[in-house]
């Protein structure tokens, strides 16, 4: 049974009359979504916190660790203080976009809450275009930037703003290709069906395994790639570049209003390692899921977590790329890859043999974008190798000056 | 605005103690080299003198020849001084002289020849005392020319930029003129609060006028002009750069400076020679003990004084864990620019440079402004916990230095960002007057240490990096083998460390030990001349170069046989090598300006002095 059923039953039989099935059915579901909300905003302390930890230890330091245990109320801290400090609103900002901006960047991302299966029947809503919803959402979010960056009347959150629409426009197009390829085998936009389609039946028992990223690993790295740049993540954070535009587009930004970009931005991390957890590591699928229910969200939420530390370790090791290299990625490799990964999926599925062969050419076309991928980051390597040595070698220099030829002077 | 008469400090006119020592000239140059003897063949009337001074090659020429000498020094196959190091200029109204109020000199440089040439301009006296502008010669000339304007107001004909660089627009004087007082307030000697002294405690004896921002010329408003800095994250400082951007593309680059600037040439010129030394620290707050050496070195040139060979190798191993301390700093900080503060590289090299900290402390008491080094030796000899820590340092340096280069040289990354970036030709470099990495890493073979050893670099064997690409990563690669290579010196260093004293016996120039003033008359007396009037440095002039970890860091010293310097000018190695922020930027993105500031290596202590 669905937590809305058992909620709508509870409420009848608390006494409430059947005539008004819309107020009970309005009640439940603003319960639902003010739980989902308000656990999202509990969820980003905790992300924060994952994130000073994990890179603090990267970084050879300890972190917070002074407020509570482990430090864990350190973020808690923080955002009492932001609430506390003043409210500033630039005198020549555009009022309207400036603080529709943070609020809009965060309606879009607890918007995707309602469309993530935390379990087999935990789900705000089981949409059948839930796909198609979260990439509609995820424009919100560049709205939410370009306003910030237009709105604040400061010319390096306008570069900043820039740099949003051109990032975030080109790196949709591979990911939602990339989100494409698990709609297309399942046969379904509904994150619930796709999550159920990932059972590996080994007769009767439902091992939990058959998680698409093994028939489809090339989409799934086009997508972690793809995802890093929606998230503003490095190598791709070029949109708040401290060292470059200071903070980008909440440059002008203080208080809670900062703080809802900062929270917007550790969630809409979050979620995209959700998302990706749901297509390609089987959602809430895993071995016995099926049979204690309880395994299903402890499942879905450590696959999560997992995606989400791996973000945080490339964040911890990588340089940020510069614009125009960022745009060539995007439209020279991931674009081009990725359609001729859609399209070599569709011929496969659409050729008449026997489903392990289909299966296994898939797997083949999957493993090809793989290899490219990491050739075309591994040819820099190479030439690479090549560099390194030529510092090292300064005896080709000698010669090109010419020796002391007298002894006077100094 | 300029009421104020000039101030004289009180202790100097204490019935005690000696006069300061009369003012004299710098004595001409005597003898003669291969370089001035051709140079004076070539010019004939218009060298006034030619010759050798304290072993370096002088020539004191007129004015109305200098662009001409120049331009012969540079293209003359035999001379072939390809650079210009250095411009500054002397103030000689306090001087026993009546004509020819300015002297501007230069400091040229042959790299193929591995010689040094410095040239003397009196310049006619006038209410605008001009010298002809080097900048059509060397376009390196430009903003050390704009400096000496600045500062001493001596016009420039033909410069191309003719505007203020350190001090505002509308300040009112060129602050290193001999008229012009110290600045800010004196300190008042009382403990009564009735005296009338304090009435003038605080206040600001120049009024500044706020004038209202320029565009810089070249620049126009069709494109958006974006201010970076002076407060931005990556400018390393108080640097302003105003770029003209044409949507993330670099048009065009100025840099705006001075935000920092304090004054220290007009404060050398106020204190003793041995009280300079601490000053020295605060100019590039990373190499504190290179600046210490230098300053020392220029100094024991004037003195003559023999340094003893424990002390030198001291020096030598100080100034080596200042170069790699100074050379992590700009690591983490370039890695902090280029990728973010995710990226862990800067504590990584933080933590490394903290050891080399820990061993400053254990040697001074102190880690960044050290002080360390005294004329005529080191201010004390290192404790016994140095060297063991120091082979412990020695040990794990090496491998944290793979580890980078694992992390940044073998990353795609960090590659894709440098390569081609900044790019700066062979030639470019030698015209703009570049030093240090930035020189190696276009592919000049050239290091102080090795073509003109100081402080007894002859004894050790090492190897300069070369790079020829001239780009952020030719210079990036360079920075990482030099501190390899410093480590090979300090290795040999320590190995050789010989005994002896730690500074000059010279009574006249080092205080004595505190066990010998209980003992001796004489070493009181001698600690209580040099504790009050200090030394007095011969007449004369000096500039002693040495390679710091940015570059060609010079101390040109006019001494006038008293205790204090005449003319004090520092040559730091950033501010020349900040000119080429422009060439480098222009046409590249936004982010590569950050990438440029950041392999460039600037201090802004000491690119505004």
């Amino acid at each position: 049974m669905n937590w809305s059923d058992a909620l709508i039953q509870l409420q009848y039989d608390l006494g409430a009359p059947q005539e008004l099935s819309w107020l009970v059915e309005g009640v439940t579901y603003f319960i639902g979504a003010f739980i989902l909300a308000n656990a999202a905003l509990i969820l980003a302390l905790l992300l924060i916190w994952i994130t000073r930890k994990v890179i603090s230890r990267i970084q050879d330091r300890i972190g917070p660790n002074r407020v509570g245990p482990y430090g864990l109320f350190q973020t808690v801290a923080d955002a009492l203080k932001l609430l506390s400090k003043e409210d500033i609103t630039p005198a020549s900002a555009d009022k309207i976009s400036y603080l529709l901006a943070p609020v809009l960047s965060v309606v879009g991302v607890l918007m995707a809450l309602a469309v993530i299966p935390f379990g087999p029947a935990l789900i705000g809503a089981d949409l059948n275009v839930a796909v198609l919803y979260l990439v509609a959402l995820g424009s919100l979010g560049i709205m939410a930037a370009l306003m910030a960056g237009w709105g604040s009347n400061n010319k390096y959150a306008l570069l900043a703003g820039f740099r949003v629409v051109a990032q975030l426009l080109s790196y949709e197009i591979p990911m939602v290709l990339a989100m494409l390829a698990p709609v297309l085998l399942v046969g379904s936009m509904s994150m619930q069906r796709i999550s159920e389609a990932q059972a590996l039946y080994l007769g009767p028992i439902n091992l939990g395994i058959g998680w698409l990223i093994f028939l489809l690993p090339g989409a799934f790295l086009i997508y972690l790639i793809a995802a890093l740049a929606e998230a503003e993540q490095t190598p791709f954070d070029l949109l708040e570049a401290e060292s470059e535009l200071i903070a980008g587009f909440h440059i002008e930004y203080s208080g809670m209003k900062f703080a809802m970009f900062f929270l917007a931005q550790f969630l809409n991390s979050f979620f995209l390692g959700a998302i990706a957890v749901v297509l390609f590591l089987g959602g809430w699928q895993g071995p016995f899921a099926a049979q204690i229910p309880l395994l299903g969200p402890i499942y879905f939420l450590a696959k999560t977590f997992l995606v989400y530390v791996v973000i945080q370790w490339i964040k911890g090791t990588f340089p940020r790329v510069r614009i125009d290299q960022m745009m060539q990625f995007a439209w020279k490799v991931l674009v081009p890859l990725a359609l001729a990964l859609i399209t070599a999926q569709m011929i496969i599925m659409k050729l008449p043999l026997p489903i392990w062969l289909n299966y296994l050419l898939l797997l083949a076309a999957n493993l090809a974008v793989v290899v490219a991928v990491l050739n075309i980051l591994g040819s820099y390597f190479e030439r690479e190798q090549v560099r390194s040595k030529r510092a090292f070698a300064p005896r080709s220099l000698i010669g090109t000056m010419q020796p002391v030829q007298s002894s006077s002077g100094d | 605005m300029l009421d104020v008469a000039p101030r004289v400090r009180k202790y100097e006119i204490l019935p005690s103690l000696q006069p300061p020592g009369i003012p004299a000239v710098a004595p001409l140059p005597t003898g003669e080299s291969e370089d001035t003897r051709r140079i004076a063949e070539r010019f004939g009337e218009a060298v006034l003198a030619a010759g050798l001074h304290h072993g370096q090659q002088v020539v004191y020429i007129k004015p109305e020849q200098l662009v001409a000498l120049a331009e012969f020094a540079k293209t003359d196959p035999h001379l072939r001084y390809e650079t210009l190091i250095d411009v500054s200029a002397v103030d000689r109204s306090e001087l026993p002289v009546s004509d020819h109020r300015f002297h501007t000199v230069y400091q040229l440089r042959s790299y193929s020849r591995k010689q040094h040439l410095m040239i003397v301009c009196p310049l006619e006296d006038g209410d605008e005392p001009t010298a002809p502008s080097l900048t059509g010669v060397y376009s390196g000339a430009n903003w050390p020319e704009r400096e000496v304007w600045d500062l001493m107001g001596i016009r420039f004909a033909g410069h191309p930029d003719p505007r203020r660089i350190l001090m505002p627009e509308n300040w009112p004087n060129h602050p290193l003129q001999k008229q012009v007082p110290l600045g800010g307030e004196e300190v008042p000697f009382t403990l009564t609060w009735e005296d009338p002294e304090f009435e003038s405690l605080g206040k600001q004896i120049l009024e500044a006028k706020s004038a209202p921002p320029k565009l810089p010329p070249g620049m126009s408003l069709e494109n958006m002009i974006i201010n970076l800095g002076p407060h931005h994250p990556s400018t390393h400082g108080v640097l302003r750069l105003v770029v003209e951007l044409d949507g993330e593309t670099v048009v065009n680059v100025d840099a705006d400076l001075g935000y920092l600037h304090s004054g220290f040439e007009k404060t050398g010129e106020n204190k003793r020679y041995k009280d300079f030394v601490y000053y020295t620290d605060r100019m590039d707050y990373l190499t504190a003990m290179s600046n210490n050496l230098g300053y020392c070195l220029a100094v024991e040139k004037l003195l003559g004084v023999e340094i003893p060979p424990r002390a030198q190798v001291l020096r030598v191993i100080m100034a080596e864990l200042q170069r790699i301390a100074s050379h992590l700093f700009w690591l983490s900080t370039h890695v902090l620019d280029v990728s973010g503060t995710g990226m862990s590289l800067l504590m990584y090299a933080t933590r490394e440079r903290e050891r080399i900290l820990d061993l400053f402390e254990m040697v001074c008491g102190a880690r960044l402004t050290v002080g360390y080094m005294r004329i005529g030796g080191v201010s004390r000899d290192i404790p016994p916990a140095f060297l063991p820590h120091l082979e412990e340092f020695l040990k794990i340096m090496p491998e944290q230095i793979d580890d980078y280069e694992r992390m940044l040289t073998h990353g795609p990354l960090w590659s894709e960002r440098l390569i081609g970036i900044g790019k700066i030709t062979r030639e470019e470099a030698l015209d703009m007057g570049l030093t240090g990495p930035m020189l190696r890493g276009s592919g000049v073979d050239w290091d102080l240490r090795r073509d003109a050893p100081y402080s007894g670099y002859e004894n050790y064997d090492f190897k300069v990096p070369v790079a020829n690409e001239g780009d952020c990563y030719a210079r990036y690669l360079v920075r990482m083998e030099e501190m390899r290579q410093s480590l090979r010196i300090i290795r040999q260093a320590v190995d050789n460390l010989p005994d002896g004293p730690y500074r000059a016996e010279d009574r006249k120039i080092t205080p004595p030990p505190r066990a010998e003033l209980d003992i001796s008359m004489e070493a009181l007396i001698h600690h209580f001349k040099l504790m009050t009037e200090g030394f007095h440095v011969p007449p004369g002039m000096a500039y002693q170069g040495i390679e710091s970890s940015k570059g060609e860091l010079g101390f040109f010293i006019y001494s006038d046989g008293s205790a204090r310097p005449y003319r004090l000018h520092v040559r730091g190695p950033s501010f020349n090598n900040l000119y080429a922020i422009s060439k480098m930027s222009k046409g590249h993105m936004l982010s590569d300006v950050i990438t440029n500031i950041g392999s460039i290596d600037i201090v802004l202590g000491e690119v505004d002095r």
